[in-house]
């Protein structure tokens, strides 16, 4: 017979060290994987984590791909400490990449220094309001915002294929599925020569900052954590738990907002069918990979867009589909929760007693 | 056919609790038999262990003069031991007849047969073929009575059947029970409400504390009698204190209260008023689940009502929610206090800053203010003897009595005018059970009240200035605590009345 038991304390270390034991567990099953492809697992795993970051470029390309996760991740992870379950961060991206890039039309042959705050609030603001959609619907008509903020995404992404295919593509793009190019002025300014690596990372540092000193040093920070560990005990110290879920949604809706902006107006310059490789839905794996702590989801962000790169990469030197990349991602969330399920619980094997049998 | 059970010496240890202690009962068919007693008797835990759900420290249960081993429900089922258990094992989404076919190995033509001849033949009026969600409670134990019916019992056991029910199903239930006795099945059922032990059975069992009290024919019975032996003769000794404040200012006034609750397990509560003098100390007891938990929180504001149904200080507080409460010097401890008053994970400062209000000055222009809540943290530590100087401990380590001890110290720190408190010794040992008990006696002594919702007519009885009881939501007339008995208690809370 085997009695699983929930483990009281957990040591503060260990919990932290976890994600790391996944990321190990992962690179061992991803060598098994490369193994029984027929490839040399050792050199598949360097061509996957090693070679993408073994330029200047390389880095900076990291750095691109994290700067979006690691932003929509720490909104997700106000929403996933109060017990609110945004899936939607996707569907916000795009509907703030939709604002933006609208706002970016509209300033198109336009010059100024303030074209490129007013693009990116106006983002941040698409997406806060369509997360608020979720939020409100689940604190006045009971709805579940995991099936409300995940149908929202097919809906934006709807829309943005409309935009682009219809109303507003470019009038001279020979009916390419895109609108123009966004125009200088309405571009995030590029760090270095040569490399992709744009402004978008100071947002992200600075959302970063704002979070941790939300989360840990706020009234509201403590209201989060509370509701979070006891919703009953919310109730009982009289928090307003409806006012509540609106805003941690209002915020993380605007960090996937401010992602899909910052994507736009940086690496992208335009709007088409493709804004985001699933960063929303891949920041769900950054944001319990960082543990929900501002310091981890740097890291954990910089670790999951290692695999887009590497997929990448194994894509044109291995000859390996480049979803080889969501096979990673989707085994660091598996060996993360299974760690997770052995911390949180011990697993006693007993003996089957005589009158069992 | 005759059926007789016997369960011989029975005793059941959880840690620090004898749940059955040697219990020995004869039962046979075609009567109706009462298991009476409060919560914590042990009633439960036997019912447990002829459902097979537990198994027994010691003893054995006879079917017949045989001896049988019941080591899971499917044991009891095997020997035709049928149970209905107080809160309803269905699934909702599925139909009547899915579900009754779930744990059957008739094939569904058969079953549909079967069960149509049950319908008719006890006139239940139930559609099998519509989704579970739509029945009433009443229907939904009756699909429950039907699962056990299909496997032909011999024993029935219903556990507290009626507390989900209206006053016409529980009518309806009796027939029913009535007729399946008439038709040889031994009925053992199990309940605190005196009056229905009365008006059912044939003959009644009292647990207390574990152990059987006494067995007799409900003939020879009355509800006065039935009161004293649930409750224990030894209870009234214990008196309260003189006190002072009697023709003091009234405090806090509910006048014409009334809840209604969406959810079928929470209990509605029905023209409630009272009133509250100065440092007066209000008891109100009660059988749990009779609606104190919902009377708990329309008073500490979880339950939000009318504004003007509950005033305090001649305030208007009745739409306020608990923190707002307690900017007018209320305070509060729930019955729960390891995941509702406290959050273990969270460190004792952290604990202590729940009962934040604005004269706190805990947050500061919504920053955290953490030497604040740490210096206001010591000294609750010091002042209500926690056994730790340590505010940084999470408050999971803290034994149950330093937990309580910090939640009543963090609700009274404050100086509130009224504190309510719901079984604030639950589980607790004897020294904090005093420690307690004292505090609260201190603070009507100097002038602040307090209303004490409790399940344990000790504690009532030694605490309360006036005592009330509730039963089904409603409220009892308002007592002075010398002019009441444990007998006066037990028949109130077995929803009988006194003149």
């Amino acid at each position: 017979m085997i009695k699983i038991e929930k483990r009281n304390d957990v040591s503060r270390s260990i919990y932290f060290l976890t994600p790391v034991l996944a990321i190990f567990l992962t690179l061992i099953g991803g060598a098994i994987i490369f193994y029984i492809l027929g490839f040399n697992p050792i050199e598949a795993l360097k061509f996957f984590f090693i070679t993408p970051i073994s330029d200047l470029y390389g880095l900076s390309e990291l750095l691109v791909k994290a700067t979006p996760l690691c932003l929509i991740a720490i909104g997700l992870s106000f929403c996933f400490k109060s017990n609110n379950w945004n899936i939607g961060a996707e569907g916000q991206l795009i509907f703030g990449g939709i604002v933006g890039g609208g706002v970016a039309l509209l300033f198109y042959n336009h010059d100024g220094f303030y074209v490129l705050p007013i693009i990116i609030l106006s983002g941040a603001l698409g997406g806060m309001l369509f997360a608020m959609i979720p939020a409100i619907l689940k604190t006045y008509f009971n709805t579940n915002e995991i099936l409300v903020s995940l149908m929202l995404v097919y809906v934006a992404k709807l829309l943005l294929d409309y935009l682009v295919v219809g109303p507003w593509s470019n009038p001279e793009g020979f009916n390419f599925p895109e609108t123009r190019q966004f125009s200088e002025s309405a571009r995030m300014p590029i760090l270095f020569d040569g490399l992709r690596i744009h402004a978008g990372i100071f947002i992200t540092l600075i959302t970063v900052f704002l979070s941790w000193l939300i989360l840990y040093k706020t009234y509201l920070g403590f209201q989060i954590k509370v509701s979070g560990l006891s919703l009953k005990t919310a109730k009982y110290a009289g928090f307003k738990g409806k006012t509540m879920i609106i805003i941690v949604f209002m915020i993380s809706g605007a960090c996937a907002g401010l992602a899909g902006v910052g994507e736009i107006t940086g690496p992208i310059g335009q709007l088409h069918r493709n804004i985001s490789p699933d960063y929303g839905f891949t920041a769900i794996i950054v944001a319990f990979l960082g543990r929900l702590n501002p310091v981890g989801i740097i890291f954990a962000s910089l670790i999951v867009a290692l695999t887009y790169l590497g997929a990448e990469t194994a894509q044109i030197f291995l000859q390996v589909p480049k979803y080889t990349g969501q096979v990673f991602q989707g085994m660091i969330l598996f060996f993360l929760l299974g760690s997770d399920y052995l911390l949180f619980f011990k697993i006693k094997f007993l003996g089957l007693k005589k009158n069992e049998l | 056919m005759n059926t007789k059970l016997k369960v011989s010496e029975i005793s059941k240890i959880y840690p620090g609790c004898v749940a059955n202690n040697k219990v020995s009962l004869e039962f046979g068919s075609g009567k109706i038999y009462a298991l009476l007693g409060e919560n914590g008797a042990g009633k439960s835990t036997l019912v447990k262990i002829l459902s097979g759900v537990v198994k027994p420290d010691e003893g054995e249960v006879f079917l017949n003069d045989k001896s049988i081993k019941l080591n899971s429900p499917l044991d009891a089922k095997k020997n035709n031991i049928g149970m209905v258990f107080q809160h309803f094992n269905l699934f909702e989404t599925l139909s009547v007849f899915e579900n009754l076919s779930i744990d059957s190995d008739t094939k569904d033509e058969d079953l549909r047969v079967l069960v149509n001849d049950i319908l008719k033949k006890y006139n239940f009026k139930i559609d099998l073929d519509i989704p579970v969600l739509n029945l009433s409670a009443g229907q939904k134990q009756k699909v429950e009575i039907i699962r056990c019916l299909i496997g032909n019992p011999k024993v029935l056991i219903m556990d507290e059947p009626t507390s989900v029910l209206t006053e016409q199903e529980t009518d309806d239930l009796f027939i029913s029970l009535k007729q399946f006795s008439k038709d040889g099945i031994l009925i053992i059922y199990i309940t605190h409400k005196l009056k229905e032990v009365l008006s059912l059975c044939d003959e009644v069992a009292v647990m207390r504390k574990g152990k059987v009290v006494s067995v007799s024919n409900t003939i020879d019975e009355k509800i006065e009698s039935l009161a004293n032996k649930m409750v224990g003769e030894n209870l009234n000794t214990i008196k309260k204190k003189f006190n002072k404040f009697k023709n003091s200012e009234e405090i806090l006034k509910i006048s014409n209260l009334n809840f209604k609750s969406d959810d079928p397990y929470e209990t509605n509560l029905k023209d409630l008023n009272l009133s509250l003098k100065k440092g007066e100390c209000l008891g109100i007891a009660g059988i749990s689940g009779n609606g104190q938990n919902e009377l708990f929180q329309i008073l500490s504001g979880e339950i939000i009502t009318e504004g003007t149904s509950i005033m305090f200080r001649n305030k208007e507080i009745g739409k306020l929610n608990p923190r707002e409460r307690r900017e007018y010097l209320m305070a509060f401890s729930p019955e729960d206090r390891i995941s509702q008053a406290a959050v273990p994970e969270l460190k004792i400062y952290e604990n202590v800053a729940l009962n934040n209000f604005k004269s706190s000055n805990f947050f500061e222009k919504g920053l955290v203010n953490e030497k604040k809540i740490k210096e206001h943290s010591k000294k609750i530590l010091s002042n209500f003897s926690v056994n730790t100087d340590n505010v940084e401990l999470k408050s999971q380590f803290l034994s149950g009595g330093n937990l309580q001890k910090l939640i009543i110290g963090r609700e009274l720190i404050t100086s509130p005018e009224l504190l309510v408190c719901f079984n604030p010794t639950w589980g607790l040992d004897v020294g904090a059970i005093n420690y307690i008990h004292e505090t609260l006696i201190k603070i009507n002594q100097q002038g602040k009240s307090s209303i004490l919702i409790s399940t344990d007519n000790d504690e009532l009885l030694k605490l309360s200035d006036r005592i009330c009881v509730i039963y089904k939501g409603k409220l009892s007339k308002i007592m002075n605590a010398d002019t009441v008995t444990a007998e006066k208690l037990g028949i109130l809370m077995g929803g009988g009345s006194i003149d």
